[in-house]
């Protein structure tokens, strides 16, 4: 099972393949494309995107040196007829420089790539919301070599998928960033935080209304008010514990280290960290977090002793206690620990 | 994903309108099964029974004045726990026929436990029912399985922007639709899909339906902003690891309750969240605006649907 790890800069490159990671994924966004669609719109990330082609091509030079593969990231969930051709030639050069994989989640695009540059690897994103047997061979038979799960799948669907073929590479979140509804499923933009941010933590102000359009009995609505401030304790861990880190420097936010032994075991090729536009520290930290895991399933060590150590490692139990940091709860070590963690 | 600072207009083009082939035709779309009892009572429905349905929202629909039922739909597009049982599928067809209506079963994104169930819904169908598929391996399944029944891309197939807290028509551009997009109409020719299902988004234009090569409906008058496989309303009678979490089991409260409510200081689209999604209402515009995409033989059905 290999470590797929965000970069943002040629200089992460080394740190983050010397830690354990041997996928590294990127974006960029060419010059010419802002010239001629006045956007930065390439992919889903506006920050955290490498600064040219030059930097790409000195990442590839330096992960390859290194043993490490390096994938580009275009995947936006749609692209107008307009882009296509650009993007085309984005991932053709890629792969020109020696790209090994674009990650893609339109599935023109993958259709249009599939046909245009056979030789590079298509990794269907987590963004085309491909959490089936079925979608997944639809998928490879439009070209995809891969097949990343979206968040909020459980580890026995993981599993049957990646039992059920395995002529595909299946990757599957591990550790950052928690979005709240689905991504492919999700038709908003984070807005620069002074106009809302991301839609799911902006400032809305619901009431509720029963289905003929009247308030709840008081009952209920102490019942989803109780429900409502549970949400707001679960979103807390969703957006990374607030944004913290531990003591030791290891990130908070949502986890599936406990699950990892149970995806090796299914076959999965690859654990992803998500969060390109974080700092490099907290990069490399990450990576570092995942393969001390990674290393103790290799060695052989009890399911029960890698998820002890799992949960031991950030020194702060009491918050994999809470239940709501996991991407796959259903994992969750059950140690008799109080439950002592609350939002900020 | 933010746009450049400095953006320019997009230049507008300009598409002849296609000639309308007949009567739009209109649908309605129910997700909670237990509503089946007050349609059973009628011999017959019109426009205005379909339009009593959406109570106050009646407001936002524009309708031609021949715009009579043609299509009655039972499903969810958004969550995998409210697929309607076979007994209510038996019913709804039933109806249907009686009516002399086209039935259409609406269905999620899907796990792969839900493709047994799924098939057994399925197979109730007459030949010649629409299957709304909104999971490309849905799409397989009705292609290879059940070639007698029409499968409809869904509204989560035809992606676009409907952030409605977009500050402007600029942003709205920032990722525009593929729906003309290069191969896209040969993906789903390949799966039979031969009708396209969308929304009017925000900063929407009527002809934003021109060109495509489908048949469009249109879901009026609520358009979904996102949905999440986590769902806080169905976590309401859980306990923690559960609470939250995919693939647990659920009481379908969103069938009783639902959120209304909008940003302070704001007067943005009235907006709401039912279960695990968010919508929007149409405003006067939009609904105007699809009124002018029907008039242009652009959209060849509605699809009046609550949120």
């Amino acid at each position: 099972m290999k470590i797929t790890a965000p970069i943002s800069t040629p200089a992460e490159v080394e740190p983050l393949v010397r830690a354990g990671a041997r996928e590294l994924y990127c974006g960029v966004v060419p010059p010419e494309w802002i010239r001629r669609f006045n956007t930065s719109g390439v992919n889903r990330r506006v920050f955290g995107n490498l600064n040219g082609y030059a930097d790409l091509e000195r990442v590839i030079d330096n992960a390859h040196t290194l043993d490490a593969e390096v994938f580009l990231v275009l995947n936006a969930q749609q692209y107008g007829e307009q882009h296509l051709d650009a993007l085309t030639e984005i991932a053709a050069h890629f792969r020109s420089i020696g790209g090994n994989a674009a990650i893609v989640a339109d599935i023109s695009l993958i259709a249009s790539l599939a046909a245009n540059v056979p030789e590079l690897a298509i990794h269907v994103s987590s963004v085309a919301t491909c959490r089936n047997v079925e979608s997944a061979r639809f998928f490879a038979q439009l070209g995809a070599r891969r097949i990343i799960l979206p968040r909020d799948v459980t580890v026995a669907e993981i599993a049957a998928i990646a039992t059920e073929l395995p002529e595909l590479d299946i990757e599957a979140f591990v550790l950052n960033d928690g979005c709240v509804f689905e991504e492919g499923a999700c038709h908003t933009v984070h807005l620069p935080m002074n106009k809302g941010g991301p839609i799911c933590i902006d400032n809305y102000q619901f009431e509720y209304r029963t289905a003929s359009g009247e308030a709840p009995a008081e009952r209920a609505l102490r019942r989803l008010e109780k429900n409502d401030q549970d949400y707001k304790r679960w979103l807390w861990y969703r957006f990374g514990n607030g944004f913290s880190v531990a003591p030791n420097r290891y990130p908070w936010g949502p986890c599936g280290l406990c699950a990892m032994p149970a995806m090796h075991a299914a076959g999965v090729h690859s654990v992803k960290i998500a969060g390109r536009e974080g700092a490099s520290e907290r990069k490399v930290k990450s990576v570092e977090l995942v393969h001390e895991v990674l290393r103790r399933i290799e060695d052989g060590e009890p399911e029960t002793k890698v998820r002890e150590c799992a949960v031991g490692l950030r020194a702060a139990p009491s918050h994999c206690a809470s239940g709501y940091m996991c991407y796959y709860p259903e994992k969750r070590s059950r140690p008799e620990i109080a439950v002592h963690a609350q939002p900020a | 994903m933010t746009p450049t600072p400095t953006p320019t207009p997009t230049p507008t083009f300009s598409i002849p309108p296609k000639p309308p082939a007949g009567p739009i035709e209109l649908g309605f779309a129910l997700v909670d099964e237990r509503e089946l009892a007050a349609f059973a009572r009628q011999e017959r429905v019109t426009r205005d029974d379909y339009l009593e349905r959406l109570g106050d929202a009646r407001q936002c629909v524009t309708l031609p004045d021949d715009a009579e039922p043609t299509h009655f739909f039972l499903g969810s597009e958004f969550c995998e726990h409210l697929l309607p049982s076979i007994e209510a599928i038996d019913r709804a067809v039933a109806l249907c026929e009686r009516w002399g209506v086209t039935f259409g079963l609406v269905t999620p994104i899907a796990c792969d436990s839900l493709f047994e169930p799924l098939r057994a819904a399925l197979a109730r169908l007459p030949a010649g029912a629409e299957v709304t598929v909104n999971d490309w391996g849905v799409a397989r399944v009705v292609q290879r399985e059940f070639p007698g029944l029409r499968p409809v891309a869904g509204r989560l197939l035809g992606k676009m922007l409907k952030d409605p807290r977009l500050p402007s028509a600029t942003w709205a551009r920032m990722y525009p639709n593929g729906l003309r997009a290069g191969p896209f109409r040969e993906i789903l020719d390949n799966l039979g899909i031969g009708r396209l299902e969308l929304d009017f988004p925000p900063f929407g234009a009527a002809d934003m339906y021109a060109g495509i090569d489908f048949p469009v409906g249109v879901r009026a008058p609520y358009g979904y902003i996102a949905k999440g496989r986590i769902c806080k309303l169905g976590s309401l009678a859980l306990d923690v690891p559960e609470k939250f979490s995919p693939g647990h089991r659920c009481r379908r409260e969103c069938l009783g309750f639902s959120e209304v409510g909008a940003r302070p200081g704001t007067r943005e689209l009235q907006t709401s969240q039912r279960g695990n999604t968010m919508y929007y209402r149409h405003a006067p515009g939009m609904s105007a605006a699809i009124a002018e995409a029907v008039a242009n033989g652009w959209v060849s059905r509605i699809v009046l649907s609550g949120a």
